[in-house]
């Protein structure tokens, strides 16, 4: 089986293949900043394929490191490993702030079409239905880094107009106190580094016109079409400049995710075979 | 103040704080967590506390749950892969039970950075445009709790300026966190005082000297001189640390780096358990009243506790079941 092949049908999982698109986000040499879960997985994917020279970042504190055991959390001892620093968050953040990071990973519960994030309550903020986690460090790696890329289920719920709450800054945002809409760039001023860049979805990949700050369709994951997908947005998607489905994972990438970053099955179950 | 001074029991400590107290806590999410001095300020029923936290984790569930919380001010709380976000504070905040108010995890470090340099604020640029700055949603000032009486609390959340110095632009302004009482959940103290933490410190340096009060709660109180020999190692001087308490698994269900890993079936039944409040009490009175720290690890047994014991090279344990394999 030739390695570089991707695989067929049926040989992964979907949380793979939006795995192995968002480790094909990182370029080598570039710093960046992950959160819990699928993007450590994902990063560390690239780490091992097409970015070895990544230098990666988790919030509570360590830089650089190169675990050899997959961490749980950001806060996880195993993070440390073969690290060049360990630290703590405001370093973490002042760094970030500092403009070091080119690339945050990050999750979601909401998104609107301009790439705000909700992950602090669903419902009225002050009469909730369900207060969630809270911002973390969602909103300021956001701010920060030069570009960030959001990993979701994919629901129209989720994909909507208005999120309940704008816990970290899309393409446009409000300006305070009034409250007025305006395009990030504006309000940022000298420290507008960049923004959203990709979210990657139970769905397809989605990515931002570089002038409205609209999200549109960039690629389809197998089996699903862009219209039912825009069924799946309550929000007007963007179709027209659909390159086509996602590239599937390859073999070696399978290998990588199942045999040696996640052995455990801590965030990826492996394909039960049919 | 004598070295031998500094040295009380886990009751004493909880005593230490007062009903209505501003605390605070080390560690980061589901890590060095001071959770046997929590449970025991369940036990001693403390009332109206205000926890302000760089984010929480299990420690603020307990005592949320358990009604001894008036007041919370974080950014994030949750049990990271044991349970998808906190359950009682959800809880109480929709039947508005508890004050809850937002932050960035950032500007939560920052707040911290502020009270330890002695700065009444400290500005930064992030989250600007989110809802963390609509003014609506101030809600310390729609309980009319920053009227002044209470001087740690801010007269306002935040405030914005224009950078006067490069011309930068907009930046927020965000009030120092100032805190009655910091609690620190360690690998190790010297009789003085002297903290050495193993990995990520998180914001146990800062949080320390936010506070008036600081109480270190160590796995293991160890000869001074011998944490000395090396300062590049110490974390924080022992002159700004108030009280010492040895407990040996003072953390758990919360890991300690190089002693154990984050007991996650603990966590997860915790979650799973406490959805309810008739749920949580049913948790505190198996888990919680009528027991101690002591009881409270014999109840777990020495097998639960040698699974979650660290590799001593490693500094985690090699043994716990964390994925479905």
């Amino acid at each position: 089986m030739e390695r570089h092949a991707y695989a067929k049908a049926g040989e992964y999982t979907l949380a793979d293949l939006m795995t192995v698109a968002a480790g094909r986000e990182v370029m080598d040499n570039e710093v960046v900043f992950a959160g819990t879960g699928m993007p450590m997985i994902a990063i560390m994917l690239a780490q091992k394929t097409h970015a070895p020279n990544l230098k990666l970042i988790f919030e509570a504190g360590t830089f650089d490191g190169r675990p050899i055991v997959t961490p749980t959390s950001v806060g996880d001892p195993r993070c440390e490993g073969g690290a060049s620093r360990a630290s703590g968050l405001c370093e973490a953040f002042a760094i970030a702030q500092r403009g070091y990071v080119d690339l945050g990973f990050l999750g979601g519960s909401e998104v609107d079409e301009y790439g705000n994030v909700n992950t602090t309550v669903i419902g009225d903020y002050l009469n909730p239905d369900l207060r969630l986690t809270g911002s973390g460090g969602d909103p300021d790696i956001n701010s920060f880094a030069r570009r960030t890329v959001f990993i979701m289920v994919h629901e129209a719920r989720r994909f909507t107009r208005n999120v309940s709450y704008i816990t970290s800054p899309g393409w446009r945002v409000k300006k305070w106190p009034s409250g007025e809409w305006v395009h990030r760039r504006e309000l940022y001023g000298r420290a507008f580094r960049g923004g959203p860049s990709a979210v990657i979805s139970t769905a397809g990949v989605f990515r931002f016109d570089d002038v409205t700050g609209r999200m549109y369709l960039d690629s389809y994951h197998p089996g699903k079409t862009p219209e039912e997908i825009r069924g799946l947005c309550q929000f007007d998607l963007d179709v027209s400049r659909t390159s086509g489905e996602t590239a599937p994972p390859t073999y070696e990438e399978l290998h990588i995710i199942h045999e040696v970053l996640d052995r455990e099955e801590i965030f990826l179950p492996k394909p039960r075979k049919v | 103040m004598s070295s031998k001074s500094k040295r009380i029991t886990l009751k004493e400590a909880a005593e230490i704080i007062r009903d209505g107290t501003l605390l605070t806590f080390s560690g980061f999410t589901i890590w060095r967590r001071p959770c046997a001095l929590v449970l025991e300020l369940i036990r001693q029923k403390r009332r109206n506390l205000h926890l302000v936290e760089v984010n929480g984790g299990p420690h603020s569930e307990f005592l949320i749950g358990a009604g001894c919380v008036d007041v919370w001010e974080s950014c994030w709380i949750g049990h990271e892969l044991y349970g998808k976000y906190g359950a009682n504070l959800s809880r109480k905040v929709k039947n508005k039970e508890i004050i809850c108010e937002d932050y960035s995890h950032a500007e939560m470090g920052f707040r911290f950075l502020a009270a330890a340099s002695g700065m009444p604020f400290l500005p930064t640029q992030t989250s600007l445009g989110t809802d963390i700055h609509n003014p609506e949603y101030d809600m310390l000032g729609r309980a009319g709790l920053r009227n002044g009486k209470n001087p740690k609390i801010a007269r306002k959340k935040y405030e914005t300026m224009q950078d006067p110095f490069f011309g930068d632009g907009e930046h927020v302004l965000v009030p120092a966190a100032r805190v009655d009482v910091a609690v620190l959940s360690v690998q190790q103290v010297g009789e003085e005082g002297t903290v050495r933490i193993g990995g990520q410190f998180f914001t146990d340096p800062e949080i320390c000297r936010a506070a008036d009060t600081t109480i270190v709660v160590a796995e293991e109180i160890v000869p001074e001189e011998t944490l000395r020999r090396e300062p590049r190692l110490n974390d924080i001087p022992g002159f700004q640390v108030d009280h010492i308490v040895e407990c040996a698994y003072g953390a758990h269900p919360t890991g300690m780096f190089g002693h154990y890993d984050v007991d996650g079936d603990f966590i997860r039944n915790f979650y799973m358990q406490t959805r309810t409040q008739e749920g949580f009490d049913e948790f505190a009175r198996e888990w919680i009243f009528g027991t101690d720290h002591d009881a409270y690890l014999s109840k777990l047994g020495v097998a639960r506790l040698l699974n979650l014991q660290a590799n001593r090279a490693l500094n985690f344990s090699t043994r716990v079941k964390r994925g479905h394999k």
